[in-house]
Parts: structure tokens; sequence; C-alpha cells
């Protein structure tokens, strides 16, 4: 019982803008972070090429890497939200 | 079971609530033209800087397209990127060293949240009026005035935000060339992405999302009271000075009427960019701006009082007792960064503007010639890092009556670039002393002599026993 009503307590106590930023804030930095060592020591003209995709400038290079790290982040973060809520109690 | 059904409307009940605008009252005196002159020093410095010119190149610039940083005469490459690592070591080091020392000097003065924000407010006040007029023009219905104010102010912001957002590419790449192509309608496709991308982040920050940026997005903001103590400045109210609060007539001395010296103005309140209420002790909302100081000491001049009723001090110093500046934990900060600092300086002054690698052939370990000599092939390639070309020497040591076969004969590389080349080496088996023997590559500039560059390598022989 008690558990249920801290649930309410700790829904209430979140704001939206709240979760939304949980998501998608520690991601952004944790991929511009991971962006700028893989950067630094691949270049994405070259890995293009090597890997036979063809040619990409390196801006377009950075900017698809540093989404595609984000996309992988903020995936990461999601379900660590979604296991930070409480597990769903038994029926009775 | 119908309380889980409530709990799950509760959630949807709040993510439709809505987030309360603050509306900053203008404030003037001491800390705010610290501010204000922050403001055009940062501010100044970020839209001005890449403009400028050094030695034929942008002064600063991160040359992201050509994977090469320049800053004033020195030209960084990927190899060199320990120094931006230790770099970002140092700053948060300094971070927490001022923290230490003077609390959120950080936040409320030189973080870029505060100083765009500050930007925006100007603005907003420049449009919509004071703190009253615009709360006014808020509640009332959407008439033309209110229309045209209002898209005159996000016309402003929006103008402002990708003029931001173009500086910050500019640094990235070169921002002339930008320029042109700016004024000729011919942005690349990933520079106007970046443009829009960082002129929307401005907008959104600093117009919509101001202090929640710092309450829910910063993560400075939540663990910078780990590294407070003590004797870290912070600001505060003197509770004991101020209570009983209550509203009196001018120039009424407050044991008269049995009050504090807080009037109960609440215009620190109304002045706080994160809308809270000093009076209510230390709240990590507190970004450390210092307006309510500024306000509430015009308060206290107007009635006659001492000033410092909301001041800067320290938690010692409100409890009577001496703050100390010089504690372990500001010395050893302190030390760290003087360790660091230096020792960054001291190997950047060291720093050799030149790369040798060697690489080893990997299809094959060795080779027999006809000759019955055993041979390494190794791939030799030469950075030129600094901003002159230069022609090098090589020579290899290790082995005794080893030959050396290069079939570039003059190693000449220009500034900014990588040249690569075969070379084979060949060993008599019988002054082979062991199967793995190290070599001693040494490079030389013909030109300058302090370009010496050694790297070691392996030649490899059949087993010996
Ligand atoms: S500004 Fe000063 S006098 Fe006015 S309410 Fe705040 S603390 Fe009290
Ligand atoms: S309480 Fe004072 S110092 Fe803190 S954020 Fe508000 S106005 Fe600034």
């Amino acid at each position: 019982m008690s558990g249920q009503d801290n649930n309410e307590y700790d829904a209430k106590q979140i704001p939206t803008v709240q979760k939304v930023i949980a998501v998608l804030w520690p991601s952004f930095l944790t991929a511009g972070v991971a962006t700028i060592l893989f950067f630094a020591y691949f270049d994405p003209q070259l890995l293009m090429q090597i890997s036979g995709y063809g040619n990409i400038s390196r801006m377009a290079g950075y900017t698809i890497g540093f989404f595609l790290f984000w996309l992988l982040t903020s995936v990461t973060c999601v379900i660590s939200c979604y296991f930070q809520r409480p597990c769903e109690k038994d029926k009775h | 079971m119908s309380s889980k059904k409530v709990a799950a409307e509760v959630v949807t009940d709040e993510s439709y609530a809505k987030h309360e605008k603050i509306y900053p009252r203008q404030v003037h005196g001491l800390f705010a033209t610290f501010r204000v002159l922050g403001i055009f020093i940062l501010l100044g410095g970020y839209y001005i800087a890449p403009w400028l010119q050094w030695d034929g190149h942008q002064a600063i610039l991160f040359d992201l397209p050509a994977r090469k940083f320049y800053i004033f005469s020195l030209t960084f490459w990927p190899q060199d990127f320990i120094y931006l690592a230790v770099l970002l070591i140092i700053a948060a080091l300094a971070l927490f060293f001022f923290t230490a020392l003077a609390g959120r000097l950080w936040c409320g003065y030189a973080c870029p949240q505060t100083v765009w924000t500050e930007v925006f407010l100007w603005i907003e006040r420049k449009v919509e009026g004071s703190r009253n007029q615009q709360i006014k023009l808020d509640k009332s219905p959407l008439t033309k005035f209110k229309f045209l104010r209002k898209a005159l102010k996000h016309s402003l912001w929006i103008l402002l935000s990708l003029w931001t957002g173009f500086t910050f590419v500019g640094y990235f790449t070169p921002i002339l060339e930008l320029g042109v192509k700016f004024v000729q309608l011919n942005l690349g496709p990933w520079e106007t992405f970046w443009i829009f991308f960082y002129g929307f982040a401005t907008y959104g920050n600093a117009g919509w999302m101001r202090e929640q940026v710092c309450i829910y997005m910063c993560p400075y903001a939540r663990f910078q009271s780990a590294m407070f103590d003590n004797d870290t400045l912070v600001i505060s109210y003197d509770e004991a000075r101020g209570e009983p609060r209550g509203s009196r007539k001018r120039n009424v001395a407050s044991e008269s009427v049995g009050l504090g010296d807080c009037v109960d103005c609440t215009l620190c309140v109304q002045v706080c960019p994160t809308g809270i209420d000093i009076r209510q002790g230390m709240q990590y909302q507190c970004i450390g701006c210092a307006a309510c100081i500024d306000v509430c000491n015009q308060v206290m001049d107007k009635m006659g009082y001492r000033k410092n009723l909301v001041r800067y001090t320290t938690l010692n110093a409100m409890d009577g007792g001496k703050t100390k500046i010089f504690r372990p934990r500001i010395i050893i900060y302190f030390l760290l960064l003087l360790g660091i600092t230096s020792a960054l300086i001291y190997s950047m002054a060291i720093r050799i503007p030149l790369e040798l690698d060697i690489i080893r052939d990997r299809n094959a370990l060795y080779r027999e010639t006809n000759e019955g000599l055993i041979e390494n092939i190794y791939t030799i390639k030469v950075i030129n890092m600094d901003l002159q070309p230069h022609q090098y020497i090589l020579t290899v040591s290790g082995i005794e009556g080893m030959k050396v076969i290069n079939k570039v004969p003059e190693i000449k590389v220009n500034s900014g670039e990588v040249l690569d080349f075969p070379i084979s080496i060949q060993v008599d088996p019988v002054n082979l002393k062991k199967t793995t023997q190290k070599l001693k590559f040494d490079l030389i500039s013909t030109t300058n002599p302090k370009l010496h560059v050694e790297e070691s390598g392996r030649f490899i022989g059949p087993l010996i026993r």
C-alpha cells in the first residue's frame, strides 16, 4: 500500500521535461564524447573508403557518426529509465 | 487495483502540467555590472574570435574537414589528441578549484547558459517592457499589439540564434569561406544543418528553457554541492538580522517596531532568475547570480539600513567563525592544477612537429633472399606537422652489417603532409642473435636538426636455438 503511494508521489514529483531531458541530454553528452574520441583516431573519409561505402565528405561523416552515437546512447538511456520504474506488484 | 489506475492517470495529468514562466525583474548594482562586463567579454570574444587571422590562416580554427586544429601559431593533429584530453582535465580541475573556493561563480557569471539567457532577457525587456508589463502582456488576450510584440521578440531571438550558430560553425570550418558561401546562399547541407542545430539549441535554451536547464539538465548543478564546504563562498540571507520580517514605513528603525531588517518587499524573489526565495536558506536551484544581493542592497539603502542583509558569505562566517581560505582541499586542487598545467606547457614546448610511424609488413614475417639474407619489409610513414616543408634523413641501426634498401632517395614532405614509402632491411643470418631483434629508426631534418625523432621497430628472423 505504502509502495503504491510512493509511486504516485514519485510520478508527481518528476515533470515531463525532466523525463525527456533524462533521456536526451545525458545521451547527447556521451555521444559527443564518443564522437570526439572516435574521430580523433579514425578519419571518416578513410573508413568509408576502406569499407567500400564510397565517398562522403568528412563533415557528413562526423555528423552521421554523431547521430548514430546519439541514437545508441539514447536507447541506452531509455532502457535505464524504464528499468528504474518499480517492478509491477503481484495482483493480490 | 484501482489505485494503480489512479497512479497512471496522475502521470498523464502531470505530463500536461504547465511550467510556470519566471519573469526576472531587471536589477542594477555592483554584481549586475560585473555580469554585464562578463557578458561583453565572453560573448564579444565568442563572436569576434573566429574572424581573427594569424599568419595567413584563421587564428582559432578547429578545422574538422581538414582534421587539423589551429590555435594561433600552433597546429594540432589528431595525433596530438592527448593535449586536448589534458586540457579538458585541466578545465575540470579548475572548475573544482573555483567551486570549492567561491561556489557557483561559474554559474552566475560565465556559464554560456547564463550569458545567453541574459542577452535574451535583455531583448525581451526591450520588446515587451518591464517584468510587470511582460506579465500583463502574457495575461492579456491575443490582440494585434500582443501578436506584433511576440513576433518581434521571436524574430530577434531567432536572428541572434542563427548568428550564434553561424559563428559556432565558423570555429570548425573557415569562417571567411563560410561567410562568402552564406552571402551567395550556397552553404553546404552539413554546414546549414549545424548552423540550424546550434541556433535552435540557443533559441530553445536561452529563450524557453532558461532556469530549467540549470535545474534539470546541468550535471554540474547537481554535483557541485559535493565540492562545497563550510568555507565556500555562498550567497545567503542573514536570518538572524532579517527576521522577523515585515513591512514598515521608510526610515523607521527595525527595533522600534520589533521587526528584523527584512521589509518583506519580495524584490529578491522577483529578480531571481530561478524563481526561488533566498530567505528560505541555501537551495540547489540558486545559481549564485547575486541579483538578490544587488536588489536587497538597494532596498537597505532606501530604508537607511546597513547593506548586506543578503550577501556573499560562508557558512563558517555566518556561524560567527572565521573563514579559512587555505584548507587542504583547496591546496590539493591547486597543486594538481599547477602540476598538470606545467606538465602540459612543458610537453608542448618540447613537442616536435614531426611524426614517424614504422609499420611492419603484415603479410610475411620475413623472407629469404637469393643470396641467403633474411629480409623484413616496413612501411615508413612521415608526418610533417611543422608549418614549413622539410627534407629528412632516415637512418636505421641495431643489427650488425644490416643493409637498408630505400627506393625513395629524398624524403621531402610539405607542411601538413604525410609521406609513406616502403623500405626493406636485409641481414646476414649469422648476425642474428635472437629471433626478434630491436631496431632503432632515426629521422632527422636536414634543414633543422632539432626536428629529430626516434622510433623502435622489430626485426624478425627464423627461429634460433
Ligand atoms: S529584498 Fe531584502 S528586504 Fe526585500 S524581501 Fe528580499 S531580503 Fe527582504
Ligand atoms: S537566490 Fe539570488 S543568487 Fe540565487 S539565483 Fe536567485 S537571485 Fe541569483
